[in-house]
Protein backbone atom coordinates (compact mmCIF):
# COMPACT_ATOMS: atom_id res chain seq x y z
CA UNK A 1 0.00 0.00 0.00
CA UNK A 2 1.31 3.40 -0.94
CA UNK A 3 1.00 6.46 1.24
CA UNK A 4 0.72 9.77 -0.47
CA UNK A 5 3.03 12.41 0.89
CA UNK A 6 1.50 15.71 1.54
CA UNK A 7 3.55 18.58 0.24
CA UNK A 8 4.49 20.81 3.16
CA UNK A 9 3.96 24.47 2.63
CA UNK A 10 7.00 26.46 3.71
CA UNK A 11 6.33 30.19 3.75
CA UNK A 12 8.28 33.04 5.23
CA UNK A 13 6.04 34.24 8.03
CA UNK A 14 4.66 37.64 7.15
CA UNK A 15 5.08 38.71 10.78
CA UNK A 16 8.85 38.87 10.17
CA UNK A 17 8.53 41.44 7.37
CA UNK A 18 8.84 44.35 9.79
CA UNK A 19 12.02 42.89 11.28
CA UNK A 20 13.51 42.29 7.83
CA UNK A 21 12.73 45.84 6.72
CA UNK A 22 14.26 47.24 9.93
CA UNK A 23 17.44 45.21 9.49
CA UNK A 24 17.75 46.35 5.88
CA UNK A 25 17.33 49.94 7.01
CA UNK A 26 20.19 49.61 9.51
CA UNK A 27 22.32 47.88 6.87
CA UNK A 28 21.90 50.76 4.42
CA UNK A 29 22.48 53.39 7.11
CA UNK A 30 25.85 51.76 7.84
CA UNK A 31 26.66 51.57 4.12
CA UNK A 32 25.77 55.24 3.66
CA UNK A 33 28.62 56.21 5.99
CA UNK A 34 30.97 56.70 3.05
CA UNK A 35 33.61 58.54 5.08
CA UNK A 36 34.07 55.76 7.56
CA UNK A 37 37.53 56.01 9.09
CA UNK A 38 36.70 54.40 12.40
CA UNK A 39 39.22 51.61 11.74
CA UNK A 40 42.14 54.06 11.73
CA UNK A 41 44.32 54.63 14.78
CA UNK A 42 44.67 58.23 15.93
CA UNK A 43 44.26 60.36 19.03
CA UNK A 44 42.86 63.90 18.72
CA UNK A 45 44.52 66.95 20.26
CA UNK A 46 42.58 68.80 22.96
CA UNK A 47 41.13 72.31 22.94
CA UNK A 48 38.37 74.33 24.59
CA UNK A 49 35.08 75.75 23.27
CA UNK A 50 34.55 73.36 20.40
CA UNK A 51 31.64 73.25 17.99
CA UNK A 52 29.84 70.23 16.56
CA UNK A 53 30.12 69.51 12.84
CA UNK A 54 27.60 66.95 11.67
CA UNK A 55 28.01 67.11 7.92
CA UNK A 56 31.13 67.36 5.81
CA UNK A 57 32.09 66.67 2.24
CA UNK A 58 35.40 64.99 2.99
CA UNK A 59 37.51 63.75 5.86
CA UNK A 60 41.32 63.80 5.86
CA UNK A 61 43.18 61.85 8.53
CA UNK A 62 46.82 61.54 9.57
CA UNK A 63 47.16 58.45 11.73
CA UNK A 64 49.67 57.37 14.41
CA UNK A 65 52.14 56.26 11.74
CA UNK A 66 51.84 59.59 9.85
CA UNK A 67 49.97 57.87 7.02
CA UNK A 68 47.52 60.06 5.14
CA UNK A 69 43.92 58.98 4.45
CA UNK A 70 41.15 60.63 2.45
CA UNK A 71 37.66 59.38 3.41
CA UNK A 72 39.23 56.30 5.01
CA UNK A 73 41.43 55.36 2.04
CA UNK A 74 45.19 55.82 2.06
CA UNK A 75 46.43 58.51 -0.31
CA UNK A 76 49.74 60.17 -1.15
CA UNK A 77 50.45 63.76 -0.16
CA UNK A 78 50.89 64.79 -3.80
CA UNK A 79 47.43 63.49 -4.77
CA UNK A 80 45.57 65.05 -1.83
CA UNK A 81 44.72 68.48 -3.30
CA UNK A 82 43.30 66.88 -6.45
CA UNK A 83 41.44 64.23 -4.45
CA UNK A 84 39.79 66.81 -2.18
CA UNK A 85 39.05 69.05 -5.18
CA UNK A 86 37.30 66.19 -6.99
CA UNK A 87 35.13 65.43 -3.95
CA UNK A 88 34.21 69.08 -3.38
CA UNK A 89 33.45 69.65 -7.07
CA UNK A 90 31.48 72.84 -7.54
CA UNK A 91 29.80 72.75 -4.14
CA UNK A 92 28.77 76.23 -2.93
CA UNK A 93 30.59 78.12 -0.20
CA UNK A 94 29.47 76.86 3.20
CA UNK A 95 29.01 73.36 1.86
CA UNK A 96 32.71 72.69 1.35
CA UNK A 97 33.61 71.52 4.84
CA UNK A 98 36.64 69.24 5.08
CA UNK A 99 37.29 67.58 8.44
CA UNK A 100 40.96 67.32 9.34
CA UNK A 101 41.82 64.65 11.89
CA UNK A 102 45.46 64.70 12.92
CA UNK A 103 47.07 62.47 15.52
CA UNK A 104 48.21 64.73 18.37
CA UNK A 105 51.89 63.78 18.03
CA UNK A 106 52.10 64.16 14.24
CA UNK A 107 54.71 66.70 13.21
CA UNK A 108 54.50 69.88 11.10
CA UNK A 109 56.30 68.15 8.28
CA UNK A 110 53.10 66.15 7.65
CA UNK A 111 50.13 68.29 8.74
CA UNK A 112 51.23 71.63 7.26
CA UNK A 113 51.37 70.16 3.77
CA UNK A 114 47.89 68.71 4.29
CA UNK A 115 46.45 72.03 5.50
CA UNK A 116 47.97 73.71 2.45
CA UNK A 117 46.47 71.09 0.11
CA UNK A 118 42.97 71.50 1.62
CA UNK A 119 43.27 75.27 1.33
CA UNK A 120 44.43 74.91 -2.28
CA UNK A 121 41.40 72.74 -3.10
CA UNK A 122 39.10 75.44 -1.69
CA UNK A 123 37.90 73.44 1.31
CA UNK A 124 36.56 74.97 4.53
CA UNK A 125 38.99 73.55 7.04
CA UNK A 126 37.72 72.14 10.35
CA UNK A 127 40.19 70.66 12.83
CA UNK A 128 38.60 67.72 14.66
CA UNK A 129 39.57 67.99 18.32
CA UNK A 130 38.62 66.68 21.74
CA UNK A 131 37.10 68.91 24.41
CA UNK A 132 39.65 69.82 27.10
CA UNK A 133 38.37 68.97 30.54
CA UNK B 1 -36.79 38.28 23.58
CA UNK B 2 -33.75 40.12 22.47
CA UNK B 3 -30.61 38.27 21.65
CA UNK B 4 -27.52 40.17 22.30
CA UNK B 5 -24.77 39.52 19.91
CA UNK B 6 -21.66 38.64 21.76
CA UNK B 7 -18.51 39.29 19.88
CA UNK B 8 -15.51 37.56 21.22
CA UNK B 9 -12.34 39.56 20.81
CA UNK B 10 -9.26 37.53 20.29
CA UNK B 11 -6.28 38.61 22.29
CA UNK B 12 -3.34 38.97 19.93
CA UNK B 13 0.02 38.94 21.61
CA UNK B 14 3.43 39.06 19.97
CA UNK B 15 5.15 35.73 20.22
CA UNK B 16 7.47 35.55 23.20
CA UNK B 17 10.03 33.85 20.99
CA UNK B 18 10.56 37.18 19.14
CA UNK B 19 11.68 39.03 22.27
CA UNK B 20 15.32 38.10 21.68
CA UNK B 21 15.15 39.37 18.10
CA UNK B 22 13.59 42.63 19.21
CA UNK B 23 16.27 43.14 21.86
CA UNK B 24 19.01 42.41 19.32
CA UNK B 25 17.54 44.85 16.83
CA UNK B 26 17.33 47.54 19.47
CA UNK B 27 20.99 47.01 20.42
CA UNK B 28 22.07 47.32 16.77
CA UNK B 29 19.90 50.42 16.33
CA UNK B 30 21.41 52.21 19.32
CA UNK B 31 24.94 51.17 18.32
CA UNK B 32 24.44 52.71 14.88
CA UNK B 33 23.02 55.87 16.45
CA UNK B 34 25.99 56.13 18.83
CA UNK B 35 28.55 55.69 16.03
CA UNK B 36 27.12 58.59 14.02
CA UNK B 37 27.78 61.24 16.66
CA UNK B 38 28.90 64.55 15.13
CA UNK B 39 32.60 65.40 15.28
CA UNK B 40 33.65 68.32 17.45
CA UNK B 41 36.31 70.77 16.39
CA UNK B 42 37.30 74.26 15.32
CA UNK B 43 36.95 75.98 11.99
CA UNK B 44 40.08 77.65 10.68
CA UNK B 45 40.10 80.22 7.91
CA UNK B 46 43.38 80.43 6.10
CA UNK B 47 44.05 83.21 3.61
CA UNK B 48 45.04 81.96 0.17
CA UNK B 49 48.76 81.90 -0.50
CA UNK B 50 48.54 84.55 -3.29
CA UNK B 51 46.75 86.96 -0.96
CA UNK B 52 49.36 86.40 1.71
CA UNK B 53 52.16 87.40 -0.64
CA UNK B 54 50.39 90.68 -1.37
CA UNK B 55 49.85 91.34 2.30
CA UNK B 56 53.50 90.81 3.02
CA UNK B 57 54.37 93.50 0.53
CA UNK B 58 51.86 95.96 2.00
CA UNK B 59 52.58 95.75 5.69
CA UNK B 60 54.75 93.97 8.17
CA UNK B 61 52.80 91.09 9.75
CA UNK B 62 53.38 89.63 13.17
CA UNK B 63 55.62 86.58 12.96
CA UNK B 64 55.38 83.66 15.33
CA UNK B 65 57.94 80.89 15.16
CA UNK B 66 57.29 77.53 16.79
CA UNK B 67 59.81 74.91 17.77
CA UNK B 68 59.49 71.55 19.50
CA UNK B 69 59.87 73.33 22.85
CA UNK B 70 56.40 73.86 24.25
CA UNK B 71 57.27 76.49 26.82
CA UNK B 72 58.86 79.13 24.61
CA UNK B 73 57.90 80.60 21.21
CA UNK B 74 59.53 83.29 19.13
CA UNK B 75 57.42 86.41 18.53
CA UNK B 76 58.87 88.74 15.90
CA UNK B 77 62.25 87.22 16.69
CA UNK B 78 62.03 87.61 20.48
CA UNK B 79 61.76 84.53 22.67
CA UNK B 80 58.48 84.66 24.67
CA UNK B 81 57.15 82.29 27.32
CA UNK B 82 53.87 80.63 26.25
CA UNK B 83 52.16 82.01 29.38
CA UNK B 84 53.02 85.57 28.35
CA UNK B 85 52.05 85.11 24.71
CA UNK B 86 48.36 86.23 24.91
CA UNK B 87 49.27 89.54 26.54
CA UNK B 88 52.14 90.19 24.11
CA UNK B 89 49.98 89.36 21.10
CA UNK B 90 47.13 91.52 22.36
CA UNK B 91 49.54 94.44 22.67
CA UNK B 92 50.84 93.92 19.12
CA UNK B 93 47.32 93.67 17.70
CA UNK B 94 46.16 96.86 19.41
CA UNK B 95 45.31 99.55 16.91
CA UNK B 96 45.25 97.12 14.01
CA UNK B 97 41.69 97.32 12.71
CA UNK B 98 41.71 95.89 9.18
CA UNK B 99 41.75 92.09 8.73
CA UNK B 100 44.86 92.33 6.51
CA UNK B 101 46.83 93.85 9.38
CA UNK B 102 45.56 91.28 11.89
CA UNK B 103 47.35 88.39 10.22
CA UNK B 104 49.88 86.35 12.18
CA UNK B 105 52.41 84.43 10.13
CA UNK B 106 53.11 81.08 11.79
CA UNK B 107 56.43 79.46 10.97
CA UNK B 108 56.93 75.97 12.36
CA UNK B 109 59.99 73.77 12.50
CA UNK B 110 59.33 70.38 10.86
CA UNK B 111 59.27 68.61 14.25
CA UNK B 112 56.55 70.75 15.91
CA UNK B 113 53.85 68.40 17.25
CA UNK B 114 50.25 69.02 16.22
CA UNK B 115 48.86 69.55 19.74
CA UNK B 116 51.38 72.38 20.33
CA UNK B 117 50.56 73.94 16.96
CA UNK B 118 46.79 73.77 17.45
CA UNK B 119 47.02 75.23 20.98
CA UNK B 120 48.99 78.23 19.66
CA UNK B 121 46.89 78.86 16.54
CA UNK B 122 43.66 78.57 18.58
CA UNK B 123 45.03 81.22 20.92
CA UNK B 124 45.73 83.55 17.97
CA UNK B 125 42.23 83.04 16.57
CA UNK B 126 40.65 83.65 19.98
CA UNK B 127 42.36 87.05 20.00
CA UNK B 128 40.57 87.94 16.77
CA UNK B 129 43.54 87.55 14.45
CA UNK B 130 43.80 85.24 11.49
CA UNK B 131 46.71 82.96 10.81
CA UNK B 132 48.71 82.12 7.77
CA UNK B 133 51.26 79.37 7.46
CA UNK B 134 54.70 79.96 6.07
CA UNK B 135 56.38 76.75 5.09
CA UNK B 136 59.95 76.09 4.22
CA UNK B 137 59.82 74.98 0.61
CA UNK B 138 61.37 71.66 -0.22
CA UNK B 139 63.06 71.52 -3.57
CA UNK B 140 64.72 68.54 -5.14
CA UNK B 141 67.85 69.55 -6.94
CA UNK B 142 69.46 67.04 -9.27
CA UNK B 143 73.21 67.53 -9.28
CA UNK B 144 75.11 66.12 -12.29
CA UNK B 145 74.53 62.68 -13.77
Amino acid sequence: MKFKRRAMKADVPSVAMGDIAFNLLIFFVILAKAQDDSHLQWQPAQAKQLQGFASSKASVLIDRENKLHLNGKEIGQAQLAKGVGDILGSAPQGDRTVLLKVHKDATAMYYEAVIEAISEAGGDLVHVLEEKQ
Amino acid sequence: MRHERITKKLLVEPAAVATGDIAFNLIVFFLVCASTQPDTGKRQDLPRSEQTKQQEQKSQNIELALTRTRTVVSLNGDPVKVGELPARLRRLLEGKRSPEDRVVVVKSKPDVPYDHWIATTTLIQDLGASITIQREEERTVVVGQ
